[in-house]
């Protein structure tokens, strides 16, 4: 039996960051939508608004989970919050507007079955496991499908495989070849994408575990990192979106960041100890 | 023929810039304390010794350098698509690389202090503005090296991945082998150089990490100027090994047998490294090691 050795004290409830966490995002990938109504790509920059949202509830659950002394298990579940995600939401694009919905269905009985088996079999015995890797999953399905609504314009399994044409002339002339290689799936963009956000989610409560643990400062900091994430998402998606769409989400998402970097500063200011510059190490009484 | 022969250059260029980005790999994270170490330098200030070490950790390296490579690679492949030129899409790509890469360690660095504000461990501007700047440049050599060999590797001698995914294996990889290689040389024989050599980290000494230099203060800097010397190397002779041998079995051997010539060969290659580490662990042991027989008082 583990031994919960940290507890989450004050701040917001963990069960109303997850609430607004999964409102906030499925609301903000049905808005890409507009895409589809408007036939415009504009509304891209809402996934990644979606990931950012994902990402914080995501960051909330591994702080639960991780208190029960998993410390160097953090990074690890920010991979298996991804690896089990990425398989229900590249099986839900196939569900054209449901996508999000049947996502969120398909990570959740995928993480619950993985928490059982974490449980039951490894034998791990923590009490929120079956929980939290639930909602773990559900997090990697959600950001995934919202950065992947941020590079390609929709969540449709179609465009995500977008083939185009490929002219070569050979000894019998010019022949036209059917090429996959340029989609985002193709193109293996869902790779970077993977790590980006497996990164982001458990990089917060990673870099903000300790004794003086803060939850406005850790939530900060992962929107600090979807934000991040998301300079570098739009970046990789002007390729696949018009240019006038990728520089909406590239504005949108260096004023995010740049307000939530210097709001975390302020707010590692206040709890640090103490901010010196170019001093040497503090006498301490018997040292 | 020819084929072969320009295989064998490509490999061999490879293998070269391999062996840069594990030494650059290996002196980023010993300067930023990433990898196994970090522990005991997370661990010092609840001693009671409050130090100057950058403490940055984003994950464990092969995660860190995982994202790092493969959003490197993510990034030129989409300014590829664009109809970029090779060598200024892979700089671009690597670049803004780095620049998410120094955001992360500065918000792990304030963090992890900023957490431990009970033990009295202060936050160093100083230390954040002149290590954060080291480790970028050396993790830029460490990315730029593996893009390229990504690169190299896709159009050169094309290999049917694409882009995005080899910088993910190979960043991996990378992670992987600075992490093995190079970390037991800066957590057993630079933080613990106050400690009888070869005698391990008994309890007590926990968190007990040499905080002084010669004069005055040690940094990280320090620590990354040590372990350049042999640690950096060993790291990019480790990478480039991987990254030279792989290369060299597929580009010699792939046609032999419809493919399980390079499988029988990398097989090969594995035992005959085997039996290569068993006799230096052998060796090692026999002239330096403390696991001999107590001798009678």
């Amino acid at each position: 039996m583990t031994v919960k050795v940290e507890v989450v004290e004050g701040g917001v409830p963990h069960s109303k960051v997850m609430i607004v966490g999964l409102i906030l995002t499925i609301v903000c990938i049905y808005l890409t939508y507009l895409n589809v109504l408007t036939k415009t790509e504009l509304f891209s920059f809402f996934g990644g608004l979606a990931a950012v949202a994902a990402l914080t509830w995501g960051s909330s659950t591994i702080k639960v989970l991780c208190s029960y002394g998993i410390g160097t298990g953090v990074p690890s579940a920010g991979m298996v919050s991804f690896g089990s995600g990425v398989i229900a939401m590249l099986f839900a694009t196939k569900f054209g507007i449901l996508s999000p919905i049947v996502a969120v269905v398909l990570a959740a009985v995928i993480g619950a079955i993985l928490g059982y088996v974490a449980n039951r079999v490894i034998a791990m015995k923590i009490p929120v496991m079956v929980k939290s890797l639930t909602e773990l999953a559900m997090v990697g399905s959600l950001t995934l499908m919202g950065f992947t609504a941020l590079i390609t314009g929709s969540f449709n399994f179609s465009a995500l495989i977008a083939p185009n044409t490929v002219l070569t002339i050979t000894s019998a002339g010019l022949t036209a070849t059917t090429s996959y290689l340029t989609s985002y799936i193709g193109g293996a963009l869902i790779a970077t994408v993977f790590l980006l956000g497996a990164i982001a989610v458990q990089h917060p409560f990673n870099a903000c575990l300790g004794p003086n643990w803060t939850q406005d400062r850790m939530l900060m900091l992962a929107v600090e990192c979807g934000f991040i994430s998301m300079i570098v998402a739009s970046l990789m998606s002007m390729p696949f979106v018009r240019i006038d769409a990728a520089i909406i989400s590239l504005i949108v998402s260096i004023i995010g960041w740049y307000y939530t970097y210097a709001k975390y500063f302020e707010l590692s200011k206040r709890d640090a100890a103490a901010w010196l510059d170019l001093s040497p190490i503090p006498e301490q009484e018997g040292h | 023929m020819e084929n072969i022969v320009l295989g064998i250059g490509i490999t061999a260029l490879a293998g070269a810039l391999a062996a840069v980005a594990g030494a650059a790999e290996d002196t980023e994270s010993n300067i930023g304390s990433q990898g196994d170490p970090n522990s005991q330098v997370q661990l010092a200030p609840q001693m009671g010794y409050i130090h100057r070490i950058f403490n940055k950790a984003v994950a464990g390296e092969p995660p860190a350098y995982g994202l790092w490579c493969a959003l490197g690679a993510g990034l030129t492949w989409a300014f590829l698509a664009m109809q970029l030129n090779a060598v200024l899409a892979i700089v671009l790509g690597c670049a803004i690389t780095i620049f998410v890469q120094g955001v992360y360690a500065t918000t792990a660095y304030l963090g992890r202090t900023a957490s431990l504000a009970k033990f009295g461990q202060p936050v160093y501007i100083d230390i954040l503005k002149s290590m954060t700047s080291v480790t970028m440049a050396h993790a830029f050599v460490a990315v730029f090296c593996t893009v390229t060999i990504c690169y190299l590797m896709n159009s050169a001698l094309g290999h049917p991945f694409p882009l995005p995914i080899l910088g993910f294996i190979w960043g991996i990889a990378l992670g992987a082998a600075g992490s093995a290689t190079g970390n037991p040389y800066y957590g057993k024989e630079r933080q613990y150089q106050n400690q009888k050599f070869g005698a391990g980290v008994p309890i007590a000494a926990s968190g007990n990490i040499v905080r002084y230099a010669e004069a005055g203060v040690r940094n990280s800097l320090d620590n990354g100027w040590f372990t350049a010397k042999l640690g950096g190397a060993a790291s990019g002779l480790c990478f480039g090994f991987i990254v030279f041998l792989e290369l060299w079995r597929t580009v010699l051997f792939e046609k032999v047998g419809a493919g399980w010539g390079a499988i029988v060969v990398g097989i090969l290659i594995i035992l005959v490294f085997m039996v290569v580490d068993r006799f230096i662990e052998v060796w090692a042991r026999k002239t330096y090691g403390p696991y001999t027989k107590p001798e009678e008082a």
